[in-house]
């Protein structure tokens, strides 16, 4: 049976994030928490793996011991269980540490064929785990990948990579990793069943302790605050009168003309 | 030999990140190394200032570029570069994040900017979080230090005065590779590159249905500007094509003109707009963001509001 590992980043939402412009301060505090996006997508292409060829689907995450919402959420959308290496230090994790506790945990713990990732994460987008994971278990990869077919009986998937130069499609043997693209599907909303059902998915707890590894920081965050942009903020209406005076106004900074 | 090192896919990518490498080398007092596909190019970059240029030999026909990646790591281990400057293409970002796991060292996704800080001879380095929203500043711990930079974040660099001093150095042939290249499809390159525009006039969600985009496209021809359109308009609805989307993870434009219609503002979205000079938006929700990130914003329906604007453009530019 096909082993599929789906990660995923609990991240907080940026729509919830105000700005203290004066002081370029970011206010984090009532910002609620979420999947991040695209690994929706990586748990919605494991579980389209797992209608059409039965594959076990196990979800992993790196997460702060406090984030454990995170398993309800990740379980109502169909994997069989969880994977939730955690410790209350794990907040704002570097990429190269996520990376290393995930592969800690998935060769120690995780039996696999493919891991789906998301081709970033909201938060922090590096872009970096996923392909930086294969190279730690030493595996193949693809990323950037809108469509991906398991060929049963040759151990390989076959990924369509979307880049700028335009498709490439390539095969990668297995085990590998595969980093997927938002618009490689829709991901379902979970039903009161599947959300129900949750709870009682198992999950296996990892901790550094357990792990017996805590990779060291490769990179320092010195600082954070809010990105500024000067601008007018004048407001119009929509009448001609307003829209000539804007018209005008554009004129006058040599924007049109 | 220490150095900074700057690797990217195309050419004039390549000449920008040298730019940025020949800085960092002055202020660290060594030199900067290029990559190359063939010795002319090899020859060029040597003339804008490379001091050392590797020659990577060819690839089979079904590698792609990311087969490179133990022939770099294997050079880095040698050689031990203090600095590694990878161009934030999509294929310079996989290759950076698997080569920053071989080595062991901390990688900057996407560095906007850096300063040199002289005492420790680490690199200071900005990139955006929060889909836009915060400047996150970080030093690589590790060595090499090293990022990945976008297309256009730096000049290229200027050729030198005196003739191109330096080495050539061919690098050993790329391992066969596990992933194999099976087809290539090259993208229908659309006439317009939305980034070399000067008016952009961008389509959002406010936009009813595929046919009303012809409201977008009419003002953008009476502002003599190029269309584009939010990701989800090109990626859930496909009205438009994805190479004219605007966004953190799509093109970043630095027009004089962006017209959003119907545009929301999303951070990600902003975040690709950020650079343009002026920015006018029109949107019937006087709450959405994008008139925070506005210069001028018209809170109305578009559906009336474009019309007008488009009449009055005319009325007005055809003097």
């Amino acid at each position: 049976m096909l082993k599929v590992i789906a990660c995923f980043k609990w991240v907080i939402d940026e729509a919830d994030i105000r700005v203290d412009a004066p002081n370029r301060k970011l206010l984090l505090d009532r910002a609620a928490f979420k999947i991040s996006p695209y690994d929706r997508n990586a748990v919605e292409e494991a579980m389209r793996l797992q209608e059409q060829h039965g594959a076990s689907v196990t979800a992993v995450t790196v997460a702060p011991a406090s984030a454990k919402n995170c398993l309800k959420d990740v379980l109502s959308r169909g994997p069989d269980r969880a994977v939730f290496v955690n410790d209350p230090s794990f907040a704002d994790l570097e990429p190269a540490r996520t990376t290393g506790l995930l592969a800690a945990a998935i060769g120690s713990s995780v039996e696999f064929d493919l891991i789906l990732c998301g081709e970033g994460s909201s938060d922090l987008y590096t872009q970096q785990v996923g392909p930086a994971l294969a190279e730690k278990l030493g595996i193949a990869c693809a990323t950037y990948v809108n469509k991906l077919t398991y060929v049963e009986g040759e151990n390989r998937v076959i990924a369509e990579r979307k880049l700028e130069e335009g498709i490439e499609v390539v095969s990668v043997p297995l085990p590998g990793l595969i980093t997927v693209l938002p618009d490689i599907n829709t991901p379902r909303i979970p039903s009161l069943k599947q959300v129900l059902g949750a709870a009682k998915k198992p999950v296996e707890q990892l901790t550094p302790e357990r792990l017996g590894s805590m990779p060291a920081e490769r990179l320092k965050t010195m600082g954070v605050v809010a990105a500024t942009m000067e601008r007018k903020r004048l407001r119009f209406g929509a009448g001609a009168e307003d829209i000539r005076s804007v018209v005008d106004a554009l004129l006058k900074e040599g924007a049109i003309g | 030999m220490a150095g900074i090192w700057v690797f990217a896919e195309g050419a004039e990518h390549t000449l920008e990140l040298l730019c940025a490498g020949r800085k960092v080398a002055e202020q660290l007092g060594v030199q900067p190394v290029a990559f190359a596909p063939d010795e002319v190019l090899a020859r060029r970059y040597l003339a804008h200032g490379a001091r050392e240029v590797f020659v990577l030999p060819g690839l089979a026909p079904d590698q792609g570029l990311e087969a490179y990646v133990p022939v770099l790591a294997q050079a880095a281990a040698q050689e031990e570069p203090d600095v590694i400057l990878i161009g934030a293409t999509q294929r310079g970002k996989e290759m950076a994040a698997r080569l920053s796991a071989r080595l062991d060292t901390g990688l900057c996704s996407n560095c906007t900017g850096f300063e040199v800080d002289a005492g420790s001879g680490r690199l200071v380095m900005e990139r955006l979080m929060y889909g836009g929203a915060g400047v996150q500043r970080v030093v690589c711990t590790t060595r090499p230090q090293m990022a990945t930079i976008a297309a256009r974040a730096f000049e290229p660099a200027p050729a030198g005065e005196d003739d191109a001093k330096g080495t050539i150095r061919p690098l050993s042939a790329a391992p066969s590779s596990p992933v194999k290249v099976l087809h290539r499809t090259p993208a229908a390159r659309g006439s317009v590159d939305v980034t070399e525009a000067k008016i952009v006039v961008c389509v959002g969600r406010g936009i009813e249905k595929k046919e009303d985009v012809k409201l977008a496209r009419d003002l953008a021809d009476a502002l003599g500007g190029e269309l584009a359109c939010s990701r989800p308009v090109a990626e859930e609805l496909r009205w438009l094509p994805e190479e004219v989307y605007l966004g953190i993870s799509g093109k970043k434009i630095k027009p004089q003109l962006y017209v959003g219609v119907g545009v929301s503002g999303q951070i990600q979205h902003v975040t690709g707009i950020r650079d343009s000079r002026v920015i006018l938006a029109i949107n019937k929700d006087e709450n959405a963001p994008i008139f925070e990130a506005a210069d001028y914003g018209i809170v109305g329906d578009l559906y009336q509001v474009v019309p007008i604007l488009i009449d009055e453009l005319k009325k007005t530019l055809k003097h």
